[in-house]
């Protein structure tokens, strides 16, 4: 499994892109912000929007992961979880999330993130019903797209947030609901 | 850009998952807790680097939702600049927090634009711009210059849209620091592409009057 | 010793405001100024933003020092770079320390900006902010 993460190191390294992260940070908490306004504190809409961006994203980022690192297929799905962390976390967000809480049938994971670029400054709005906001939930959609681009369908999402309450993870769970075999992968004509 | 509707949907919720959340979102105490986190955390550390290309679809995705709200071309920039504008208050005071000791306002119409084209480019895009012009017909109008700006490098503005300037996002980064400077101006995004520099753009700083 | 704090919005309207004592040389904290004082000052302040909208124009500077009197009280100013204006009614001259306390409330000030659904022309509210902002005002005056 190390060599899964000396695989996102190398990426990150010497084959990435980088930007400010305050730049993303700042345009992430623009665009959430519009939606909630647009959205008038619906935060479930706001979460349900933000989940079908980070979807579309997904499509798009396993794409460049697998150009970039010609991973081979994960063989079961604790493959995948270390390849969703070290290398898909890493070489795009340059974070690497914890994976913990597998349940016995190996169908569910947690990512548990100790650092989160998206969130650096986020205050939530004083609303009593704030908490039902998931502020970072574009990953929720972003792990669920490239997934699904994999044959693997997943859902995804967070059981809890420090935004919300600093004295707790930020946290979501991924489950695999099933392996779409020898299917035409969506997003492809 | 093609619409691209998710194909599959998650419609159920796990169990265990509901459970977990319920069970932690226990009482006032947790309210309490979660008021105030952002006062600890000091402003001072600049925070590190992301992938450029999270940046250029998160942009991306932007474009298509506020597309779907919009009026036509004119308005889908207002709305980009709108979005730009919400970051430029904050860039503008967190970049002078940052200078600590030498922290200073502007107090010349060309030391905030030299501080545009210098510290917010260079604190949003790594890199200052690449020129600061005084038009010669009208002394109101300047001219910020990107021969390369990120947010359009990478964005590939759908056929049926090609008027759209996805840096009237940038625009009102621009508009938002001189209006909180009091330097109030209408900034608009305007591509000049050269051979050698096919993205070129041209802010244009349309000041109403000049103190 | 008396102490009022106001920030203010670009439209002039305060944003917070908190009115405080000395905590030094066994001040207990507490505001006392006088019934009449009490009333006025949202009014000093207002006077005083007058003389400040002249002075932040002939210095970049961002702390102005005392800007105004009004009988034994002295006004003292800071402007952000996005034109917030900090002001505070206070009986002694003590400017290193006010001027201390300014940057420390414009940290604070800053982070609460910082979170994306604050808006510039929004109330602070937060407890956590007023916390912070009275132990600063401990701290240094």
């Amino acid at each position: 499994m190390s060599k899964v993460r000396s695989v996102g190191e190398e990426v990150w390294k010497h084959k990435t892109d980088k930007i400010n992260s305050e730049l993303l940070t700042l345009t992430y908490g623009s665009i959430v912000a519009q939606l909630v306004a647009d959205f008038d504190h619906d935060y479930a809409k706001v979460n349900k929007q933000l989940d079908k961006m980070g979807y579309n994203i997904g499509l798009r980022l396993i794409e460049e992961l697998l150009a970039k690192t010609g991973l081979p297929r994960c063989q079961n799905f604790r493959d995948t979880a270390e390849a969703v962390a070290k290398v898909g976390f890493k070489m795009f967000m340059n974070i690497t999330p914890t994976i913990s809480n597998w349940s016995v049938d190996s169908k569910q994971f947690s990512l548990v993130f100790t650092e989160n670029p998206l969130a650096e400054f986020v205050e939530l709005p004083d609303k009593p019903n704030a908490r039902d906001l998931w502020y970072s939930n574009i990953y929720a959609g972003v792990i669920r797209g490239a997934l699904e681009m994999v044959q693997l369908q997943v859902e995804a999402e967070f059981v809890s947030d420090a935004v919300q309450d600093p004295s707790l993870p930020t946290e979501i769970r991924v489950r695999l609901v099933k392996v779409l075999e020898d299917e035409i992968p969506p997003g492809e004509d | 850009m093609a619409d691209r509707t998710p194909i599959v949907h998650s419609s159920t919720v796990p169990g265990g998952v509901t459970q977990l959340r319920s069970a932690s979102s226990q009482a006032s105490l947790v309210e309490s807790a979660r008021k105030g986190a952002i006062y600890e955390r000091s402003l001072q550390r600049k925070r590190g680097e992301v992938s450029e290309s999270v940046m250029a679809l998160v942009i991306c995705e932007a474009v298509q939702y506020l597309q779907k709200q919009a009026k036509g071309i004119a308005d889908l920039e207002d709305r980009l600049n709108r979005l730009g504008y919400h970051m430029g208050q904050r860039v503008l005071e967190l970049i002078t927090l940052r200078e600590g000791k030498s922290a200073k306002r502007e107090t010349k119409v060309l030391g905030i634009l030299q501080f545009i084209h210098t510290m917010v480019w260079r604190t949003l895009f790594g890199r200052p711009a690449d020129a600061l012009e005084r038009s010669t017909e009208d002394t109101n109008q300047y001219m910020i210059i990107d021969n390369d700006p990120l947010i359009t490098r990478f964005i590939s503005v759908p056929k049926d849209m090609a008027q759209l300037n996805c840096a009237a996002f940038a625009a009102g980064i621009i508009e938002a620091v001189l209006d909180a400077s009091l330097f109030t101006a209408k900034v608009t995004a305007h591509t000049m592409g050269t051979p050698q520099t096919p993205d070129k753009t041209v802010y244009l700083v349309q000041f109403e009057s000049l103190r | 010793m008396s102490y009022y704090l106001a920030l203010l919005s670009r439209q002039d309207k305060p944003i917070y405001e908190l009115k405080f004592g000395s905590s030094r040389q066994g001040g207990d904290g507490q505001p006392h100024f006088d019934k009449a004082m009490d009333d006025l000052t949202p009014f000093v302040v207002h006077a005083a933003l007058d003389v400040v909208d002249d002075v932040q124009w002939t210095t970049p500077a961002m702390y102005l020092k005392t800007v105004d009197n009004f009988y034994s009280y002295m006004i003292s100013a800071f402007v952000t770079a996005g034109n917030i204006r900090f002001m505070l009614v206070h009986e002694t001259k003590n400017e290193e320390s006010i001027r201390q306390f300014f940057l420390d409330v414009y940290d604070l000030y800053v982070k609460t900006l910082m979170s994306p659904f604050y808006r510039v022309t929004d109330k602070i509210q937060s407890p956590a902010f007023d916390t912070k902002v009275r132990a600063l005002a401990r701290k240094y005056l």
